[in-house]
């Protein structure tokens, strides 16, 4: 195999011109949060495209019409973004508890994505807000695809990530269970998409990380939730649907029986993180009882 | 000159921080070659087969060494005199591997990088022994028949110690309640920011030199000399500036290989470790099952107490023969107990061994005891403070195993003292919650020693003398771990000679320049080598002013020295720089004292802890929100830097009671706690506010009062965090670490 050369293509058109002037391997680095690090070996051969300095890669763009985030934007920045923070409070949060704040500032979104880390803590929220992924494919030419028909290793290209108008929810919380406070691999993380107005919730949409090779939509969660009043009762419902969800998602699995309880504070502590209400209030600590 | 009790800064912090000190990794060595290891993915096996030829053919590579090609002596990396008698049972490369992470097979070549891509293609075939990972189970096991006269690869139990003093039936029978427990700690890692390094240099003369970020270059000439069968004149050893310790460098790891790799090849060789390799690959915190039965009367006296415990020493036996004794050694000096029974075992399993980690056993033991008589408080509805006020052992107790004075032994201070500005009762009046959130608190008590004293060669010596410059030179085998021995030595020594630590000039430990010691272990820097440096310093004094005298035409008794001079009553006087060079012009040596000190007592120091915990009844999460930390240091050098040494054990015990764990998998022996994304410490924001309180009331026997704080500062905390656990949740949780699992499996 030929040695491994490292393009740092400038723009966006340089970086095309390289798709269709490659002829062996192609791989990506952007942020190298993952690539890196010590014990994952380097590509051995190829083209190794440094992403992290293509002009106009990097921007968020949150109008009326929706939000547009390129593909090599830092988590750091999608935390501190605070157009994002008004329009899907859930993702800057998620950004916000990514990582370390050395990761943070290296690590990017489509890096995040192509990870496809189980636990990877912007893709529940994406999941949940329908994302689809503006691509460049292996030939050069764009193509879009949903998040969840993302497979990695397929040669696409992120570009950028859209989420479109009619994804997004007035209200949306992310949280995560972790060993630790910060710099912690989520042993569990939910994001929650929500219609909630006079007392009831209207469309809810809920993913998680953490249950299985990729976040995955929790339709259970969601039906006990979608129409129904903010009540006791109807949390109630909501936890025994998260604990479906665990064993329907891990039967037998070692961690299944922590998680099946734990995912029930994680998801109290959602609610109350996307209503902007205290965990510690009375509606929460009833139906925790 | 008014150095003690002063907020000193670290004497080595500039260089530190500027990245003028360098570390051993850092070392620029003129034709430095490098060295990777192959360590064993089998936890017990015979190693069948090594295929080098691929690895020697990559261009770079000098040479693979294995067990083929390298010495078999028999070593121990514990010890730290040569000839000393002990456990002798590792060898550089082993046929037989005992632990996934031994060594098999090493690489040196002409870069780091060369050397670790040609280790990765030597071929090993293993044959694969019955391997055990569980410390009850090893008990009645035997390894294989190994060595020339057929002893077995191993015994269990490799030691054990038994005591017993009063009456235990009686105190039994006496009781009103009798309390059982059975607690459980792990295996713990140092995570020292530094990983193992070590470079070995031959020199013109023949000799090897070995620079070693290590806790005493003594053991690393004694452990280097075994394993290659050579005379310790061959053999100089320099300690290094260290990057963090906690005990995990105390015991010579790649030394010997070095030492040997540079032998052979006749050029410099350095070996470093990765982060992985440290952990999977050097020591652990030992794990002990402890059960113990206490008998208590109705009024919270101790009336009798029986101790089991079982320690997992992992593959090797290094020190681990000692634990048993030595946990029963600190058992023995916290409590007036008028009847105990002891009984402690150490076993091998084929796991990473394990070593030195601050405390050696202390932490162990202590949590053990003190999450036990905090359940006997509760079953009797007693205050913990209360029961632990009516046994603690007062000024002048002699413990009942080795005879020993504990010397002014504060403990009751720390307790009364500390619950106090807790606000002990209050937060235990109002209350745990009733709802998702619970609040708990809990404390406990500790002791440790000052130094090995009676054991071991208990004794050092100091040299200190007048450079021209007016600053003194001190060379006394010194190795400061990162934790400001040097400063708090140096507080001492100025102290004497009317100077500033500053102007203390400390030569780094060499066995060619210093004299004999035991190195930075047993909490011995400030109480014993403190010592022989304030007697060195006084006899210095004493020279200086003699000199000085003859000088000034007065009678030394009339002479003090300050601020860098030599004064008489009125003031006036000579500055040491001055009289070095009045001296000096008459061809006179500059005035110099040595002093040996031999340890004659080892008090106890002590502390009581306190901590505030909420824990998540839904997931399980503790958080510590909360910490006083009560100390009794006899005196405080420096107390900055005493405070330094308790938040860092408070670190490291937050970590013991709630995250940190290796966690052998018990089915394939590999480690599953082995890199920082899956080894859970206590980070910054895992840390509570932490008040610390010390008690000063002198140690008459300490260097101007002074008593060990290092590895106290631990030794209570896993204790004190997990009985607030046990008092929010009303639980009796006893298996360390509290992982959430663990805290949701015991609320049911």
């Amino acid at each position: 195999m030929s040695e491994l050369s490292v393009a740092t293509p400038g723009d966006m058109a340089e970086l095309r011109a390289m798709f269709a002037a490659a002829a062996g391997p192609m791989n990506f680095i952007a942020g190298g949060t993952d690539m890196l690090i010590a014990g994952r070996p380097l590509p051995m051969g190829g083209l190794l495209i440094d992403l992290s300095r293509v002009a106009g890669m990097a921007f968020i763009c949150a109008d009326d019409g929706g939000i547009r985030i390129g593909g090599a934007t830092t988590v750091a920045a999608i935390a501190a973004d605070r157009g994002l923070a008004l329009r899907l409070p859930a993702l800057a949060e998620a950004a916000a508890q990514c990582g370390s704040v050395q990761i943070r500032n290296r690590a990017t979104v489509g890096g995040n994505i192509a990870n496809a880390a189980p636990a990877a803590d912007l893709v529940p929220v994406l999941v949940a807000a329908r994302a689809r992924l503006g691509c460049i494919g292996r030939d050069g030419a764009s193509c879009e695809l949903a998040i969840c028909d993302y497979t990695p290793g397929r040669g696409h290209l992120i570009a950028e990530v859209i989420l479109p108008r009619n994804g997004l929810l007035p209200y949306s919380a992310f949280v995560k269970l972790g060993p630790r406070q910060d710099l912690s691999i989520s042993r569990l993380n939910i994001a929650l998409l929500a219609e909630f107005q006079d007392g009831c919730f209207g469309d809810v949409r809920i993913a998680a990380g953490a249950l299985g090779p990729r976040p995955l939509r929790l339709p259970l969660a969601e039906a006990a939730l979608a129409g129904k009043e903010l009540a006791p009762a109807t949390l109630r419902d909501f936890l025994s649907a998260l604990t479906a969800e665990v064993d329907a998602a891990i039967p037998g699995r070692g961690s299944q029986t922590y998680k099946r309880r734990a995912i029930a504070g994680l998801g109290l502590d959602l609610v109350a993180q996307a209503l902007g209400l205290s965990p510690r209030g009375q509606l929460f600590e009833e139906a925790a009882q | 000159m008014n150095q003690l009790s002063r907020r000193v800064p670290l004497v080595d912090g500039v260089a530190k921080v500027t990245g003028a000190l360098r570390f051993t990794a850092d070392l620029n060595v003129e034709d430095l070659l490098h060295g990777a290891l192959v360590l064993s993915t089998h936890p017990h096996a015979r190693v069948a087969r090594v295929d080098t030829t691929a690895a020697l053919a990559v261009e770079g590579v000098h040479e693979v060494f294995w067990h083929g090609n390298t010495p078999a002596h028999f070593y121990n990396s514990s010890i730290w005199f040569s000839g000393q008698k002990a456990l002798a049972d590792e060898q550089m490369f082993p046929q037989i591997v005992r632990h996934v992470g031994d060594r098999v097979a090493a690489v040196v070549a002409d870069t780091e990088e060369i050397a670790r891509h040609a280790a990765r293609l030597i071929e090993v075939d293993y044959v694969d022994l019955p391997a055990i990972f569980d410390p009850e189970i090893a008990l009645g096991h035997a390894g294989l028949p190994l060595r020339e006269d057929d002893t077995p690869t191993f015994l269990n139990p490799v030691a054990g110690e038994a005591f017993v003093c009063g009456d235990p039936e009686a105190g039994f029978a006496a009781a009103d309640l009798i309390v059982e427990t059975r607690v459980t700690t792990p295996r713990s890692h140092h995570c020292a920011v530094e990983t193992h390094a070590c470079i070995a240099r031959p020199e013109p003369d023949g000799r090897i030199l070995i620079l070693s970020p290590c806790q005493s270059v003594f053991a690393v000439q004694a452990v280097v000399c075994q394993a290659l069968s050579l005379i310790p004149e061959k053999i100089r050893v320099q300690k290094t500036p260290i990057g963090g310790s906690f005990g995990g460098k105390a015991e010579p790891i790649l030394d010997p290989l070095c030492a040997f790799f540079a032998l052979k090849l006749g050029r410099p060789v350095i070996v470093r470790y990765d982060r992985h390799e440290t952990f999977a690959a050097t020591r652990t915190r030992s794990s002990v099952t402890g059960r113990m039965r206490i008998g208590l009367s109705s009024d919270g006296r101790i009336l009798a107490r029986e101790t089991e415990t079982l320690v997992d020493i992992g593959a090797y036996c290094t020190g681990g023969n000692y634990l048993p004794g030595s946990m029963l050694q600190r058992l023995m000096r916290l409590y007036e107990v008028p009847a105990e029974r002891y009984s402690g075992r150490a076993v091998y399993t084929n796991t990473v061994p394990a070593g030195a980690f601050r405390g050696y056993g202390s932490p162990q033991i202590h949590t053990i005891a003190e999450i036990s008589l905090d359940i006997a408080a509760r079953r009797m509805g007693m205050d913990p403070v209360a029961l632990r006020q009516r046994n603690l052992v007062g000024p002048g107790a002699i413990e009942p195993w080795q005879g020993l004075d504990l010397g002014n032994a504060r403990g009751r201070e720390c307790l009364s003292r500390g619950a106090e500005a807790f606000g002990w009762l209050e937060r235990r009046q109002r209350g745990v919650g009733r709802g998702r959130w619970r609040r708990g608190v809990g404390l406990a008590a500790a002791t440790h020693i000052n130094g090995c004293y009676p054991g071991f060669h208990e004794e050092t010596t100091a040299s200190l003398r007048l450079l021209p410059d007016g600053r003194a030179e001190l060379v006394c085998a010194l190795h400061d771990l990162g934790c400001g021995a040097d400063t708090t030595l140096a507080q001492i020594a100025a102290e004497t000679l009317g100077l500033k630590a500053s102007d203390i000039v400390i030569v780094p430990a060499d066995t060619d320049t210093c004299p004999y010691d035991l190195g930075t272990r047993a909490s011995r820097m400030t109480y014993i080598c403190g010592e022989a440096i304030r007697r060195a310093g006084v006899a210095l004094a004493t020279s200086i002013r003699a000199a000085a005298g003859l000088e000034l035409n007065r009678p030394a008794d009339d002479l003090h020295l300050e601020a860098g001079n030599v004064r008489r009553r009125d003031d006036a006087g000579i500055a040491l720089t001055d009289l070095a060079a009045r001296l000096d012009s008459r061809g006179i040596e500059l005035p110099a004292a040595t002093e040996s000190y031999r340890a004659q007592a080892n008090p106890g120091s002590y502390a009581a802890h306190f901590a505030e915990v909420e824990v998540d009844r839904l997931t399980g999460r503790v958080r510590v929100t909360d910490y006083l930390a009560a100390h009794d240091v006899g005196r405080a050098i420096n107390p900055m830097l005493v405070e330094g040494q308790i938040h860092g054990g408070i670190q490291i015990g937050i970590g013991y009671a709630l995250y940190e764990d290796v966690a052998i998998d018990r089915a394939t022996g590999r480690m599953r706690g082995d890199s920082f994304s899956r080894y859970t410490l206590a980070n910054a924001p895992e840390m509570p506010p932490i008040r610390v309180l010390l008690v000063e009331e002198g140690e008459p026997t300490g260097p101007f009062g002074a008593k060990a704080v290092g590895e106290i500062a631990t030794i209570p905390v896993a204790a004190a965090v997990v009985n607030a656990v046990n008092n929010a949740l009303g639980t009796e949780l006893t298996e360390l670490p509290l992982s959430p699992e663990r805290v949701l499996a015991a609320i049911g």
